[in-house]
């Protein structure tokens, strides 16, 4: 756009803006209409010039007031003398010093301010009348930023660490490729994708879901199921900030939404994690690692101490990888990984040809078996790779890992020295609804079992576990009235 | 900064000029609010500077006064004549000694092999073992008994290990195993990073010498490449194609390693076949390998060794 001559004012107010309007003098009184936007322009040819503007336009040009006003438009510019007036003026010191600073105010009032007397001038501000509901105000305002959703989202997100966190779920095993998928295993994943869909956005991690369907790409190299470890590769890749990454499998359960990464294991990963595989050893894997040491044993044990320690070098910071165990090894259902190099380098040698050209028959749970045999063989794994107990992350349903046998009474608290653990500690293995277990892990389920009837008992188990006080009151009045006057509808009901 | 204000006119109280005064009149108030917070701006610097220069979670371990900064490792076969064994071991020795680096020479006996695996393998858990003897060491270099270092003058750190001279070595875009593998080294590499250099022959990776930084990947590197698996799998060519398999594997291996020069101290014997490109030992060149000459039994690792270790022997009187 060039303009022919430089925009001037226009007898009528305004200034004149080739391009989006005629030129001023030309011709019928419509196309003298001009707006601040070009659509009015449509309507005027449109309809023959008879708008609603270009109506007012033209009644404003007969009255005489210029069509365009600069002044005493909008509220402010219309109380700005009001609003002003009524603020409170700083004065600074003494009576006297007003004149010393009127030379000033005319360059703005940027007197000598400091942060030391703001409080003295708020309290000025606030007569004492005024500054009792002035603090509850402000009280109830704080609380209901507080608790707004998108404020504690924030807040959890980045100043929690929230973003610290990012969740792994392999879903859609299979893709339907080697069977059916029918509406349970639909249901399924709608629940399971929904369970930690509530949970990320609840504590402001970031929840990846990964589409397991089977690839002819993995097939073809003997290695289904190792596509967890490509999985988490990419993830590491989306998520440069992320530093714990958590896989779940499908079947499992989040029972305690209320509870956060952070409170539950990271807060103090030294006490929620144990090291030394002599605590709790199904594999009976020997601990030291046996370096293949020395004929004759003169030379010892030739692998350096951090290797030959139970607990690596001890700190929680050197921990890279926290494995549950369940009643056979290392269970892949729910885990922790954390970026670093080590873990890289983990991930890279977790898959080899020659290793499973050797052992592909033998390792029937593939990855699971493969980093068994890694910390078993490998010396330098054993160092960053911590466990946790398995009811902590990823406890089975009673029956799924041998028999459940149990809490004690009064639960794992009471338990005293010398007594048998059952289900507590670190060999404790399946949910106990009263130590309110905050996983639940349906593993197996697929082999004889009914997933979709577990994951929905545990669903609505959690729910009843989690109910607000509120809730719990409206259960109780309506479980009281149907148990007095309607105990046959009841039962109809469930059946 | 008003007191030196001019006005235009009169102020309209005569004694207007009592404020300045009044101001100054307490200045032991106006001290301590200065005082406050210069106070509280130099501590909130220090802060910011701790803050910004504080030391990492892990701190880095500073090595005690003596610790060689490279260990020479060399694996004895008991095979071998013991002349031979005191040649060798006399020829690291005095070399170490000239540049303050350690040695270690472990028999490939002391290593508990799998039944069935060759003996070569011991190499791996010997550079191992001598991380755990060395801690603080930052270089191991593994030299087979079969080599001898022809220039004792030469130190490792100004020929080779210096992140710009490493830069300048390095071969890039080489496929790992010539001729024609798929998986080549890396083509941009920084110094600061290799943690893996060696050398390569006509047949692939020659690990008969080569140089790995201690630290976690070493450990990583030498107990994956140690892994019973690999032992038991009868690679043709043992720990070497073992090796060969790693690289071309997995990349957090490749990503570390660096092929260099092989005459830059790896340089083969006139006697031994299969040097690669200008692999061939010279006059003047740094080390000198007679390889293969102790598993091929038509072959004398004494005789062929001879005339080198004379060479030698001249040197080192200089």
């Amino acid at each position: 756009m060039s303009l022919d001559r430089s925009p001037s004012p226009q007898r009528s107010g305004g200034w004149s803006s080739p391009g989006l309007t005629t030129p001023y003098d030309n011709g019928t009184s419509v196309s003298r209409s001009r707006g601040p936007s070009p659509s009015k322009r449509y309507g005027d040819l449109g309809n023959g010039g008879v708008t609603w503007a270009s109506a007012k336009q033209s009644s404003a040009r007969v009255n005489g007031y210029p069509s365009y006003q600069s002044r005493n438009q909008g509220f402010f510019s219309r109380h700005m003398r009001t609003l002003s007036q009524s603020l409170p003026i700083f004065s600074h010191g003494g009576q006297d010093e007003r004149f010393a600073e009127k030379e000033k105010l005319g360059r703005g009032r940027t007197g000598r301010f400091s942060l030391m007397e703001l409080p003295r001038r708020i309290g000025l501000l606030l007569s004492r009348r005024r500054r009792f509901t002035a603090l509850l105000l402000g009280f109830l305002l704080l609380t209901l930023v507080w608790f707004s959703k998108p404020f504690s989202y924030a807040w959890r997100r980045n100043v929690g660490g929230g973003s610290k966190f990012v969740i792994i779920l392999g879903a859609n095993q299979g893709g339907g490729v080697m069977e059916w998928k029918g509406a349970r295993e639909w249901a399924i994943e709608r629940d399971s994708v929904k369970n930690k869909k509530k949970y990320a956005a609840e504590w402001g991690y970031d929840l990846e879901i990964i589409d397991m369907v089977t690839k002819k790409r993995y097939a073809h190299e003997w290695r289904e199921s190792w596509e967890k470890v490509d999985a988490i590769r990419n993830t590491m890749k989306k998520y440069p900030d992320a530093e714990w990454f958590w896989w779940l499998d499908l079947n499992t359960f989040i029972m305690e939404p209320k509870i956060s990464l952070q409170k539950h294991i990271f807060n103090n990963l030294a006490k929620n994690t144990y090291r030394d595989i002599n605590r709790y050893n199904p594999l009976q894997i020997q601990h030291p690692p046996k370096g293949a040491s020395a004929a004759g044993g003169d030379l010892g044990n030739y692998l350096d101490p951090d290797s030959l320690s139970a607990v690596g070098d001890g700190k929680p910071e050197s921990i890279n990888l926290i494995v549950p165990q369940d009643c056979t090894g290392f269970n892949l259902g729910s885990f922790f990984v954390r970026r670093s190099a080590w873990t890289d380098r983990l991930l890279d040698v977790w898959w080899d040809p020659v290793f499973y050209e050797q052992k592909h028959m033998d390792w029937e749970h593939k990855e699971q078996d493969a980093l068994e045999y890694l910390y078993t063989n490998q010396p330098w794994v054993r160092e960053h790779v911590a466990f946790v107990e398995q009811r902590k992350i990823n406890a089975f349903p009673p029956g799924a890992c041998g028999e459940d046998r149990g809490i004690p009474k009064g639960g794992c608290r009471a338990l005293k020295i010398g007594d048998p653990l059952l289900e507590c500690g670190v060999s404790g293995v399946h949910y106990q609804e009263k130590e309110r277990d905050f996983f639940v892990n349906m593993a197996g389920c697929e082999w004889g079992r009914d997933c979709w009837g577990e994951i929905y008992n545990y669903r609505q188990l959690s729910n009843k576990l989690n109910r607000n006080p509120w809730e719990k009151f409206k259960d109780w009045i309506s479980d009281t009235w149907n148990g007095h006057f309607h105990p046959k509808k009841d039962e109809s009901q469930k059946t | 900064m008003a007191a030196g204000v001019q006005f235009p006119y009169p102020r309209k109280t005569s004694d207007s000029s009592a404020s300045y005064p009044q101001q100054r009149s307490s200045p032991s108030r106006f001290s301590i609010k200065k005082l406050a917070s210069y106070t509280l701006g130099i501590a909130a610097l220090v802060w910011l500077v701790l803050w910004l220069f504080r030391s990492p979670a892990t701190t880095s371990v500073v090595a005690p006064l003596g610790t060689p900064p490279v260990v020479i490792v060399t694996t004895i076969p008991p095979g071998l004549s013991e002349k031979h064994k005191a040649i060798i071991k006399e020829n690291r020795l005095d070399y170490a000694k000239r540049h303050g680096y350690g040695t270690f020479f472990p028999n490939t006996t002391d290593y508990e092999l799998a039944p069935g695996t060759p003996s070569t393998w011991s190499q791996v858990p010997a550079l191992r073992h001598a991380m755990t003897l060395y801690p603080y060491t930052e270089w191991m270099w593994f030299l087979s008994s079969t080599a001898l270092i022809m220039d004792p003058t030469k130190s490792l750190y100004t020929e080779i290990l210096d992140p710009r001279k490493i830069e300048s070595l390095m071969i890039v875009d080489r496929p790992v195993v010539p001729p024609d593998s798929v998986i080549k080294t890396f083509s941009h590499l920084k110094g600061e990073r290799v943690k893996f250099i060696l050398t390569q022959d006509k047949d692939g990776l020659a690990d008969e010498s080569m140089l790995i930084q201690t630290g976690d990947w070493a450990k990583f590197f030498l107990d994956g490449w140690y892994d019973p698996l690999y032992r038991s799998y009868n690679f043709q060519k043992a720990q070497r194609h073992a090796l060969e398999h790693m690289v071309q594997w997995h990349g957090t291996v490749l990503a570390k390693m660096v092929l260099i020069g092989q005459r830059l101290m790896n340089g083969y014997a006139g006697e031994a076949p299969g040097a690669g490109q200008d692999g061939q030992y010279q006059s003047g060149d740094f080390v000198v390998n007679c390889f293969g000459c102790a598993s091929d039994p038509k072959r004398s690792c004494d005789e062929e060794m001879a005339p080198y270790v004379k060479t030698w022997r001249e040197a080192t009187k200089q």
